[in-house]
């Protein structure tokens, strides 16, 4: 079992390091993506700072649309898409594409339920201090909504870890592709609880960090 | 200066109309602290929010300052808001933030420098007494603390007018002492136009010089403290006024006067300013042939003036009687009391 993991070790390594490519890329350009919406999503809504019923039931409706396919048929289902963005539809970067597609409205709905909590009345004394609807935005909603945001962006985080390990099961690499390939499909049982040891500690370090960041911002 | 014509808010809900405030007239002078009370769902909260245009009034006209706001483009809004503060029964502190930052915020919004707003904030600071709770924040204050870093934040920009929403409804009886306190030297030193909502008649008569009493969206009446303090003509302002003066008579004393039988001569007589002070009862015993028996009564301060109540019964003959009376209401005023009424 020790010349098994020895002999695996580099494979392991770069499992590791597409993992966290995977993920990390992935959740930037979703929440890039995400955030704005969820902040759309708050404030068009009735009796939001600007109230805009059709954009708001449209984007509600699209965001509802692509949280509502299963992840594995996303894969599939936008390889053309995935093609003609970066080129290929196979390896680390094509993974990235449905990655973004399957967290990008769910981190949208995670955001609109932070800024949710935002209390009205402090939003009411900003408008009432003659604040304009992006200060509002910039100045209340986020900051106060922030701690709220980063624990949503963790449990995010580790949805895209899970999903990872799908995406790397078409191609994508990374710890799931290989607790995959090796422990399932060639009962090399040692490498699958290695490897499936390394995503449970990914996760907790993320949680972590996610909780230890989101106590920070509480206090700015 | 405040001054509502004729303004109404009407809501649409499920198709029915909800008149939240219903042809309201009221004109409040530089410099002045007025007061509007009301139970809950009498439309005050409505009212006030139509001062800095949180609500859009269906009707009337509002001026502030001189200036209609219905006229006021959107920049020309937010400029007009910054002249006018508000504080709120739930402070609406940024919770993220420090004490000197929330008090900051409507100068960092205005794009005021830094340096400006340092030296401004830790002056409106030091006015409310929290120069040491600079760096400190909301959760860490207590309901007080947190409504003077609300006043401060408020006074920041040197408004005109400051709008109260029940600013104290959420403070101990001692805490919101204090803050009606501050909210007067506010007015004092800073001569701003005070317009306070509240549903605490305490309030009102700690710091009001005028008030109007709000029922069903409409104003029922409206006047100086003393005036409706001494004269209230209505039932509801008669409640409010009963919440802070006990002028009902204990069922006890009144069943003592029924016990007793025909004949009784019960009266309620009011005293304003210094005929309080008058000892009017004595004279009366002197100069007729009556004997005065004080069955209830208390006497209290209203805007610095002595005003009180007596519950009194006359006894002795019927004409020594309606003499005494008689030389009673050349003096103050004088209610007969039925009894079974109270």
């Amino acid at each position: 079992m020790q010349v098994n993991l020895l002999e695996f070790w580099p494979k392991i390594l770069q499992a590791i390091n597409e993992t966290l490519i995977m993920v990390g890329v992935s959740l930037v350009v979703a929440a890039l993506i995400g955030i704005p919406l969820g902040i759309a999503l708050v404030v068009t809504r009735h009796g939001g700072l600007l109230q805009n019923s059709a954009f708001f039931k449209g984007l509600s409706v699209v965001i509802n649309f692509f949280r509502s396919i299963p992840f594995i048929i996303l894969l599939v289902a936008i390889l053309p898409l995935t093609r003609f963005l970066v080129g290929t539809s196979i390896g680390t970067a094509a993974a990235v594409v449905p990655l973004v597609l399957f967290s990008g409205p769910y981190i949208a709905r995670l955001v609109e339920s932070s800024l949710m909590e935002v209390k009205p009345g402090v939003v009411e004394a900003a408008e009432a201090m003659g604040a304009s609807p992006w200060q509002i935005i910039l100045r209340v909603y986020v900051p106060e909504a922030l701690s709220s945001i980063v624990l949503n962006l963790t449990i995010a985080t580790i949805g895209l870890v899970g999903a990872s390990a799908m995406a790397g099961f078409v191609g994508g690499g990374g710890l799931g592709d290989l607790a995959i390939a090796y422990g399932y499909q060639r009962f090399e049982t040692d490498i699958m609880i290695v490897t499936v040891l390394l995503l449970v500690l990914l996760v907790q370090i993320v949680q972590t960090l996610g909780n230890v960041l989101s106590k920070k911002m509480r206090r700015q | 200066m405040i001054q509502f014509e004729n303004v109404s808010k009407v809501y649409e809900h499920n198709g029915k109309e909800l008149r939240a405030v219903d042809g309201v007239d009221i004109s409040i002078e530089k410099g002045e602290i007025f007061g509007v009370i009301g139970f809950s769902g009498a439309g005050k909260s409505t009212l006030v929010r139509l001062v800095n245009l949180l609500e859009q009034p269906s009707g009337g006209n509002i001026l502030v300052e001189e200036d209609d706001l219905s006229r006021l483009s959107k920049p020309g809004l937010r400029k007009m808001r910054k002249r006018i503060g508000m504080i709120f029964q739930h402070f609406n502190l940024l919770e993220s933030k420090t004490v000197l930052h929330n008090v900051a915020f409507p100068l960092i919004i205005s794009g005021t420098p830094k340096k400006k707003i340092k030296a401004r904030v830790e002056e409106v600071l030091d006015f409310v007494g929290l120069s040491d709770k600079a760096h400190q924040y909301p959760e860490e204050l207590s309901g007080g603390q947190k409504q003077r870093v609300g006043i401060a934040r408020a006074l920041v920009t040197s408004p005109d007018i400051l709008l109260c929403d029940e600013a104290t409804s959420a403070l101990d009886p001692e805490t919101t002492k204090s803050i009606l306190q501050l909210l007067k030297r506010v007015r004092d030193e800073y001569n701003l136009t005070i317009l306070m909502i509240t549903h605490e008649m305490n309030a009102v008569r700690e710091v009001c010089d005028r008030v109007a009493v709000m029922e069903n969206g409409q104003v029922i009446e409206q006047g100086s403290i003393f005036e409706l303090f001494s004269n209230p003509q209505h039932p509801t302002t008669k409640n409010f006024i009963q919440s802070v003066m006990e002028s009902d008579i204990p069922p006890s004393i009144l069943s003592g006067i029924e016990e007793r039988g025909g004949g009784r001569h019960v009266y309620r007589v009011t005293f304003v300013r210094e005929k309080a002070a008058q000892p009017i009862f004595s004279q009366v015993a002197k100069n007729y042939q009556v004997e005065v028996n004080v069955l209830f009564g208390q006497i209290t301060e209203l805007q610095g003036i002595p005003f009180g109540q007596l519950v009194v019964e006359l006894l002795g003959e019927d004409r020594e009687i309606v003499r005494a009376l008689d030389y009673i209401q050349r003096t103050v005023s004088v209610q007969e009391v039925e009894a079974d009424a109270g």
